[in-house]
């Protein structure tokens, strides 16, 4: 119990030095993704989605990456999709397979040829 | 099978037409619920072969569009090049391998795609889950990323649609190793609607889908913003042109100059936003902040004192400016 509260309080120390410079720059401005984002969003605070940030961060780095690319990637992200990411990430699809492919495709083949041909 | 050898052969013969008939029941049965299901299996294209979508021409194919054989599991940096190179951005698979590729899952995730996309200056959008948009897609000249499960449970494959033919009802698409392949409209629909149809273009900020929704549009711009604000400037002023009447997008357009350190520029779009819309809290708040970074604090006051009246949903952010101005303004009096 005491760790998880240390390590929720450390990766958010952790997430917090990283971005405040770029926060307090931005302060004071609000910005577009606020705008157009709808109001039900914005229920979240600033902090909470940070801690999302961080969690995804540690979720990339477990599937293979460094902490470096894991965090470029995770910038490009708007919050939204971070959360729709956080803890999920073993469940998406991921696209990259080729063996199944074929698989399919021949069962829809067969299935076509012979729907084609019980016609005929 | 030792009992069945010594069997009379009447007996035999007759399992054997018994087995046959069975046989023939169950594939009977299965080309009945074919037919009769396959309108629902396959909706769009149902849809679709009633008539050509109005506008679109008969047969598209986009040649000029690069193919990037996949290296094994790495369709995603394969299409994403494809749909990148496409749109004037010079760039290999192998150099987006990092910036998609997710080893643990042996694929790249759809948040993912849309995400590199923008750490090129394209602003990703997510088509709306329809077959007719992706074909006026790639009529009006831009390549489509969609998602397909080839798979009989996990065989998610991005592929990038490059043409169609309507009369032959086949969708051209530059997929894995293949680099034309023509799937037909039925079996598209088959493996793409396992998607939830998800489809996406990298648009250079210069244009605009064929298909975009306003709303929408604008986020996928805003979404930009972070990772890329010149690209950002430029996609906004294009929204503009289109939709003159959107105050998000100007509020946009002003960040993005903010950003940048434009001040100047930023302050005159929310001073026209100002105009156009005088009780928007975040145009009065954001045109104080701006005036206020060119130590402009005594004009940037009332705007602030409005934007506080107001109330609303911004209120603590207001209030935070107001504060920073008012400090300012203590400061130099000093």
């Amino acid at each position: 119990m005491k760790s998880v509260l240390a390590r929720t309080i450390s990766r958010l120390l952790v997430v917090l030095m990283i971005w405040s410079p770029y926060h307090m720059a931005q302060a004071s401005m609000i910005g577009t993704d606020q705008v157009v984002s709808p109001a039900s969003q914005l229920e979240r605070s600033t902090v909470l989605n940070f801690v999302s940030r961080s969690d995804v961060s540690g979720q990339l780095q477990a599937l293979g990456l460094d902490p470096a690319t894991a965090g470029e990637r995770i910038a490009a992200m708007t919050d939204e999709e971070v959360r729709s990411l956080a803890g999920h990430i073993n469940a998406l699809p991921a696209g990259g397979d080729t063996v199944g492919v074929l698989l399919l495709i021949i069962v829809v083949a067969a299935i076509w040829w012979v729907w084609r041909g019980g016609f005929r | 099978m030792g009992v069945e050898r010594r069997l009379p052969i009447a007996l035999r013969a007759h399992r054997a037409a018994r087995d046959a008939r069975l046989a023939a029941g169950v594939f009977l049965c299965a080309c009945v619920l074919l037919v009769s299901g396959c309108a629902s299996l396959w909706p769009q294209t149902a849809e679709l072969r009633e008539a050509l979508p109005r506008g679109l021409p008969e047969r598209v194919e986009l040649e000029k569009v690069p193919f990037f054989p996949q290296l094994e599991y790495q369709c995603g940096p394969a299409a994403l090049a494809t749909a990148l190179v496409s749109s004037g951005i010079k760039v290999t698979p192998n150099e987006l391998v990092s910036q998609v590729y997710l080893p643990g899952r042996k694929g790249s995730l759809q948040v993912e795609m849309l995400a590199a996309a923008r750490r090129h200056g394209r602003v990703s959008y997510e088509l709306a889950p329809r077959f007719e948009d992706v074909l006026r897609e790639v009529a009006a000249g831009t390549p489509v990323i969609v998602l397909q499960n080839l798979g009989l449970i996990d065989g998610w494959h991005y592929a990038v649609a490059v043409g169609y033919d309507y009369r032959r009802g086949e969708l051209l698409l530059r997929s894995g190793e293949t680099e034309r392949k023509a799937l037909s409209f039925t079996i598209h629909e088959m493996v793409w609607k396992r998607s939830g149809y998800w489809a996406m273009v990298a648009m250079p900020p210069g244009r605009i889908p064929a298909t975009a929704d306003e709303a929408r549009w604008l986020a996928a711009i805003a979404a930009l913003e972070r990772a890329d604000a010149k690209s950002a400037r430029i996609a906004y002023a294009n929204f503009l042109q289109r939709w003159p009447g959107n105050l998000n997008a100007a509020i946009g357009l002003a960040n993005s100059h903010y950003e940048l350190g434009e001040l100047r520029k930023a302050e005159a779009v929310l001073r026209d936003a100002a105009r156009r819309a005088p009780d928007s809290v975040i145009v009065l708040n954001n045109l104080a902040q701006t005036l206020a970074d060119q130590g402009r604090e005594d004009e940037a006051l009332p705007f602030i004192e409005r934007a506080a009246a107001l109330g609303g949903r911004f209120e603590a952010a207001i209030e935070e400016t107001r504060r920073t101005i008012l400090q300012r303004i203590a400061t130099k009096k000093r």
